[in-house]
């Protein structure tokens, strides 16, 4: 490594010469000591040594020189070389020169001719010091600069890593819920195909039939018939198959006792048109020898109506689902906040839920009237999904989900509790942080709740949670705010 | 002389009805038509039937139902009664199941939602035959 250089500037030889020997014996071992006899020449030295990249930590100038004076001097190296120190050697009478370097030159030091050579190399020591010192706190900032870029770097990358985590969770317990979907839209699809087969068949394979059925049968037989039909079309209750199973054995009995033959299979056919009950009238149509005939084409034109009606009430299911959908996935695309509701949003979420509910959640509603809440509605949508979906979890799905929706102090409150393995207490303060979890990778991530709880902070909101095992609730309290209702009004 | 039995098991009421329509349509009066809402239910029945000395010829069961699921029921079946025909009516594939009821429970045909009359009226015939 090169030497650092101490330049030394004198138009008087002699002095130039002692300034430089007294230096020499004092920083040989460690320094160059190079001299020049004037402005010009120290000038020109100067450019020299930077261009060779030498560190220049020190300047030592006469005063009072010809052609150049020191202090403009050191006002021109400190344009070439800010961080070298400069030291002027003065007169008595220099007072101006000195403020002028002070100012224009960052002057370190003036020294008094004639100088002390202790004096001297303690102020150049100093000087050499400080500069090495500052020389090394610059490169430490730069350091610490170039870190920092760095780091808000990473920050950038992580929020964005940040955003694209909260997509993917919300991905993962979407696609949990469209594959229950799927299974919710399929079951109506389903109830619908077999109930226009079975009334294709009838087109197909009985109503030809009709006519020569009406010709053949009485007219008392045929009044029965339409009797009947009309009975079992305005029979609207629903029954379950053990239900039906109970009917049909108390059937079978009353018609054992009035002698009706192959009394079972009438009675199921009975049961299953929703004529459960006043059978008496009936029983000259169920002994006659054509009954058999005649009790199943009531039956078939029964189950047309059956079938009407599975139709409807699927296609209103299958709406539903679409419409749960349509509203789940609504973009709030003015970024603005909209008069919302609550408990439809909660609805919708059950709605899409439903497949994964119905087979072992029992589900108590307890909906107050709520006002519309300024909120987004599609992140609320998210803050519901992802409590449900942690309630059902924690139960396995098999248990009791419990929503109660109330009104207090203006604010909306939604308490959502499940019969869970519960949260112990150690953990109840880390759930909302990111990435918490408890469960294994593939069923979370542990991002829901932070999802949720930043949602919640949007709507100036706040969430808590309270559990013991087999109850576990979490609040959710939402402000109603008519301020803001009023201002947008 | 009680009519052997056709069992149909089904969470969804729809399905129930839908399957003893087409069931009545085409077979009528040769059969009596049991529909169970759960494999309990379904064992219950099986049980009753039994006492009574009725035969049941065929078992359709759902495969997702809340409580005890398909595969599990029929392989309970197959234990007591391994002469039932049993198929499988499923709106999901879950695949080990299905291998589950082929193994321990000689599942005859596994049918998948939404199904068509046809379908389950050869399936059964083709069962019976
Ligand atoms: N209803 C609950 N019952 C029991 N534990 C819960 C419940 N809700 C949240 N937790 C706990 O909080 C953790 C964090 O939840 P969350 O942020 O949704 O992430 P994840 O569900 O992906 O683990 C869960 O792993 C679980 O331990
Ligand atoms: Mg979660």
């Amino acid at each position: 490594m090169k030497k650092p250089v101490i330049v030394c500037v004198d138009d008087e030889r002699t002095v130039l010469s002692s300034l430089q020997t007294e230096l020499m014996d004092a920083l040989a071992d460690e320094y160059l000591i190079e001299t020049a006899e004037g402005g010009e020449d120290a000038l020109a030295l100067f450019e020299e040594l930077l261009e060779d990249n030498y560190e220049i930590p020190l300047i030592i100038s006469d005063c009072m020189m010809l052609g150049m004076p020191g202090d403009e001097l050191l006002k021109r190296i400190h344009a070439l070389s800010p961080k070298t120190f400069k030291i002027l050697l003065t007169g008595q009478t220099n007072t101006e020169a000195v403020v002028n370097a002070l100012n224009h030159a960052n002057l370190y030091r003036h020294i008094s001719k004639p100088w002390e050579t202790s004096d001297l190399v303690l102020t150049v020591s100093e000087a050499i010091k400080t500069y090495f010192k500052d020389q090394l706190l610059d490169e430490q900032n730069k350091a610490l600069k170039k870190v920092n870029a760095t780091l808000s770097q990473t920050l950038d990358n992580l929020k964005a890593t940040q955003q694209e985590l909260i997509q993917s969770e919300k991905m993962a317990t979407l696609g949990q819920l469209i594959a229950g979907v799927a299974h919710e839209i399929n079951t109506p699809l389903g109830a619908i195909q077999s109930s226009v087969e079975n009334i294709a068949t009838f087109l197909n394979q009985t109503l030809e039939h009709l006519p020569t059925f009406f010709k053949e049968i009485c007219l008392e037989h045929q009044q029965d018939f339409f009797a009947l039909l009309k009975k079992s079309i305005q029979h609207e209750t629903f029954l379950s198959s053990k239900e039906k199973r109970q009917l049909r054995k108390t059937m079978v009995r009353q018609l054992d006792e009035h002698r009706v033959e192959d009394a079972t299979m009438i009675a199921d056919t009975l049961v299953e048109m929703g004529i459960c009950d006043n059978i008496e009238a009936f029983l000259p149509l169920l002994k006659a020898p054509k009954s058999q005939t005649i009790l199943n084409t009531a039956y078939q034109l029964a189950s047309l109506q059956k079938s009407t009606q599975t139709i409807m009430a699927a296609s209103e299911r299958a709406a539903k689902v679409v419409f749960a959908l349509k509203s789940f996935a609504r973009y709030d695309s003015s970024g603005e906040k909209v008069p919302t509701n609550l408990i439809e949003g909660i609805e919708t979420v059950l709605t899409l839920y439903h497949n994964q509910l119905k087979h072992g959640i029992e589900i108590i509603k307890n909906y107050a009237q709520l006002p519309p809440v300024w909120g987004y509605p599609a992140e609320l949508n998210q803050v519901w999904t992802n409590i449900i979906h942690n309630a059902l979890q924690a139960m396995s799905y098999k248990g009791t989900l419990k929503i109660d929706v109330t009104e207090q102090d203006n604010h909306a409150i939604i308490n959502i509790t499940d019969s869970g393995i519960g949260i112990p207490d150690e953990i109840k303060q880390k759930i909302f942080e990111p990435f918490f979890t408890t469960k294994p990778t593939g069923e979370g991530c542990g991002l829901g709740l932070d999802i949720v709880k930043r949602i919640i902070d949007k709507h100036n909101g706040k969430i808590t949670v309270e559990s013991v095992v087999g109850k576990t609730t979490l609040t959710v309290y939402i402000p109603i705010n008519p301020n803001e209702e009023k201002r947008h009004a | 002389m009680p009519k052997p039995v056709i069992l149909c098991v089904d969470d969804e009421v729809v399905v129930l009805e839908s399957l003893k329509i087409q069931l009545k349509q085409e077979f009528g009066d040769i059969y009596f038509y049991e529909m169970a809402e759960s494999a309990d239910e379904a064992l219950e029945i099986i049980e009753e039937l039994r006492e009574d000395n009725i035969d049941i010829l065929v078992i359709v069961s759902d495969w997702l139902m809340p409580g005890m699921k398909g595969d599990e029921f029929l392989i309970r079946v197959h234990d007591k009664y391994p002469g039932i025909i049993k198929v499988l009516l499923t709106g999901q594939a879950d695949s080990e199941a299905i291998k589950r009821a082929q193994h321990q429970a000689n599942l005859h045909r596994c049918l998948y939602k939404p199904w068509n009359a046809k379908e389950l009226i050869e399936t059964i015939k083709s069962g019976l035959a």
